[in-house]
């Protein structure tokens, strides 16, 4: 049961990646494809339709931990407690800049909220990524399972930890990337005229740093975390994810060899799904790693809630699963093809 | 920092709560209203219901945008600031707050888009479900947080575990939690009439300006109608159903809220007075006799107990506040129901659109239901004091021992600066699309 818990929130954490992040990624590319006002209207009415179904993954995942694994939100909660906030305050301007922007129809008033769009989206991806890089590296829990994380220490990884440091900062630079490829992909698709072309030639470069740089942050998570490599060949399902994560690769650069966009923006879903499952494979079943000694880690067994709960939410996670694949159903047949500045306007005035 | 680290955290959670319960409370107000317009104008065809819908659809966008940007820090603040709670009880409420996630904010965020955004591309029809179904998910999403309210006021369907913390006994007595019923009943009633307010208000705005005088009949004509009869609801039965909830399972909150020190029969209902909590008295009381007795037990001669029949470590944690935010809610009530009452019926006698003194009371009247539900709010909070969860785990447990008081200070004055700036931009927006009025339909 438990096991099935851990897979549920990693399958929400995925969800949220893949589909926030290209809303997020869209958002850090704001200045870089879309020169004007129109085409700028362009980039946000593509995101615009659905990023709160998007966000929203990102608070019933929040729920999830809350309810399968209570005992994990209340030791990383709090001893993430600055950095958390600083997400919450940069969702809090993400979403009302999309919002506010089109309100008023003013090149002033647009500009301010164009630079928190790229500001606030570029944020969250910095913060996303040192998260997942502080997963991977792991934290000092000692046996009282209290922490508290200064922002920052003297950057190592070893001892005194902070939020960041040579290798959570690398995976946050990595996500970035990351995210502006597959926020590049999505937008190649959604649009047509010189936002496409642009958006078009910057997912190529983009892809290909992703490449670069995933070789070198896998090599620096062998130096912070050896036992996650030694490990995976007793897992056969990570070879699988692993797979997963090769087979999307090999399609974004065929995608990218013959023109293909569909076929890019999908390698790039199936990338970064693969990335995720793989460190989740790996990771398992440990959520919380103490860097200080391992007895004290929190693992899906001494993290997880009673059973009793566990059963009592398994009857109708389900049910909402699939019911908010149907809500999303209505509204993306309407939002199918490209973005179209007549359709799509936000401005009656 | 000095001083007690809880009340920090306390701060900070009441105030980013109390500050985002301002925009739900309009959005799930305004949201049947939507509904009903957009229905219409499907079916009828008349273009005031639909230029009525895509004024209040824009404010609708506005106010759910805040409402979602300042509803995601709560969730996050119960792990972050209330992790010993969260420990303690969080496989209980971590179940209505998951459910909030995935039955509500799903259905709403869904639909929100296509409800603002997407009136040309999907027509009348599914544009009508789309308001339904942000309307349903916003009452959805309101109902699971009174679930989980419900449970810290009356805790219904959990068990103990092995291990000291708490365990679902049966999801449906948790989710049908009786408590929770009647609040969320109350609660909604109260949303309806902070809707009507602010469409009453626009209307008598514009008659009173003589602009869009066609829209503001109609918007006099559902906000003055609907708004008597969500006040009434407040009052009677849910007002009254959920007072004697708090005699009954709440008594030293009674007490707490009417100021009252001894126990006995023939109770006083108090209309005016100070507590005065160290001497232990009401200071210059205006009472009605017996009142209290009768409202809270159904007979003048049942026994109401008075705060000094509880051990002091027991009452509320701040009584002169609860007792006036009892106070102002309940005044406020009242007010409401004579104002809507005198509205409607100038209305019926065809006299409403030319009092002018009556349409700008109607529309000065808009921010007090704001006030009533705040304090209402409070009143259920600071009623429950000293107990997180009432009567099983204090407030003083609760919050996160591993978060210094500074950094707690820290992002309170965060949020103070943040939600500063986001009301005002708010209210500017809403100011805007109020003085401009309904967008018309060519344009869209």
């Amino acid at each position: 049961m438990v096991e099935a818990w851990f897979g549920v929130l990693c399958l929400m954490i995925t969800f949220f990646v893949i589909l926030d992040g290209w809303d997020i990624g869209a958002g850090m590319l704001h200045f870089l494809v879309a020169k004007n006002q129109d085409e700028r209207r362009v980039l946000i009415a593509a995101v615009g339709p659905l990023w709160s179904w998007h966000e929203v993954w990102l608070v019933a995942t929040g729920g999830v931990l809350f309810v399968a694994f209570p005992r994990v939100l209340s030791i990383a909660f709090p001893g993430y407690y600055l950095a958390l906030f600083l997400v919450l305050w940069t969702l809090v301007l993400r979403g009302i800049s999309l919002e506010f922007r089109g309100h008023i129809d003013d090149g002033m008033w647009r500009s301010f909220w164009d630079f928190v769009i790229v500001v606030s989206n570029t944020l969250l991806a910095v913060l996303f990524g040192a998260a997942l890089g502080n997963v991977v590296r792991g934290m000092p829990l000692g046996p009282e399972a209290e922490l508290s994380l200064p922002l920052f220490t003297h950057f190592g990884v070893e001892g005194s930890v902070g939020i960041l440091d040579w290798y959570t900062v690398s995976v946050a630079v990595f996500t970035v990337v990351t995210l502006a490829a597959h926020g590049a992909s999505y937008l190649t698709l959604k649009t047509t005229g010189d936002v496409h072309d642009r958006s078009r030639r910057l997912a190529g470069r983009l892809w290909l740093a992703v490449a670069v740089l995933l070789a070198v942050v896998t090599g620096m998570t062998a130096v912070v975390r050896p036992e996650l490599f030694s490990g995976i060949a007793g897992r056969p399902l990570a070879w699988l994810t692993v797979a997963v994560v090769m087979g999307g690769a090999g399609a974004i650069g065929t995608g990218l060899r013959y023109g293909q966009e569909a076929r890019v923006f999908l390698g790039g879903i199936a990338f970064i799904a693969g990335l995720l499952a793989t460190a989740a494979v790996s990771l398992f079943p440990v959520i919380l790693h103490s860097t200080l000694d391992a007895k004290h880690s929190i693992t899906v067994y001494n993290g997880s809630a009673d059973p009793a709960s566990l059963w009592a939410a398994a009857w109708w996670w389900p049910v909402a699963f699939v019911l908010s694949f149907f809500y999303f159903g209505f509204i993306g047949k309407h939002y199918k093809g490209r973005v179209e500045v007549s359709k799509d306007s936000q401005q009656p005035y | 920092m000095t001083g007690d680290p809880a009340l920090w955290h306390r701060l900070q959670f009441a105030f980013t709560i109390v500050y985002h319960y301002l925009f739900p409370q309009l959005t799930m107000g305004l949201a049947w209203f939507l509904v009903f317009w957009k229905y219409l104008h499907w079916r009828t065809g008349n273009a005031q219901y639909g230029a009525a819908a895509r004024l209040w659809a824009r404010i609708f966008g506005i106010n759910f945008a805040v409402g979602v940007v300042t509803g995601i820090p709560m969730e996050f603040q119960f792990g972050t600031n209330w992790a010993s709670f969260s420990k303690y009880s969080g496989s209980v409420i971590g179940q209505s707050l998951a459910m909030e996630g995935m039955f509500a904010f799903f259905l709403e965020s869904a639909f929100i888009g296509a409800l603002v955004w997407g009136e040309k591309r999907l027509g009348p029809r599914n544009h009508f479900l789309a308001a339904l179904g942000v309307a349903l998910g916003s009452w959805i999403s309101g109902y699971f947080i009174i679930v989980t309210n419900a449970f810290m006021q009356h805790p219904a369907g959990y068990a103990v575990a092995a291990d000291g913390t708490l365990k679902i006994g049966s999801l449906s007595e948790y989710l049908l939690n009786p408590w929770a019923l009647i609040q969320f009943c109350h609660n909604q009633a109260a949303a309806v009439v902070t809707g009507s307010f602010v469409i009453a208000a626009v209307g008598a705005f514009y008659l009173l300006k003589t602009e869009h005088t066609e829209q503001a009949r109609l918007y006099l004509r559902w906000g003055t109608a609907i708004g008597l009869a969500a006040a009434l609801l407040v009052a009677f039965p849910t007002g009254d159903a959920q007072a004697k909830l708090v005699a009954h399972h709440q008594p030293a909150a009674l007490a707490a809220m009417e100021g009252r020190f001894e126990t006995g029969p023939m109770a006083d209902i108090t209309l005016i007075g100070q507590p005065n909590v160290k001497m232990r008295r009401l200071d210059n009381p205006i009472r009605v006799p017996g009142m209290l007795s009768f409202l809270a037990f159904g007979t003048f001669h049942s026994n109401v107990q008075g705060l000094a029949a509880f051990p002091e470590d027991t009452w509320p944690t701040n009584i002169e506040l609860l007792y006036y935010a009892f106070h102002v809610m309940a005044g406020l009530g009242t007010i409401f129901i004579g104002l809507m009452g005198l509205a409607n019926l100038l209305r019926w006698r065809g006299l409403l659109e030319t009092a002018r003194p009556m349409l700008w009371v109607l529309m000065l009247a808009f921010p007090f239901p704001f006030i009533a539900n705040t304090a209402g709010w409070m009143t259920a909070e600071l009623g429950r004091q000293p107990w997180l969860i009432y009567g099983l785990f204090r407030t003083s447990e609760g919050y996160s021992k591993a978060v210094n008081s500074g950094d707690v200070l820290f992002t309170l004055i965060g949020f103070t600066g943040l939600y500063f700036v986001v009301g005002l931009l708010y209210l500017y927006l809403v100011g805007r699309e109020v003085m401009h009025g309904p967008p018309a339909a060519e344009v869209l």
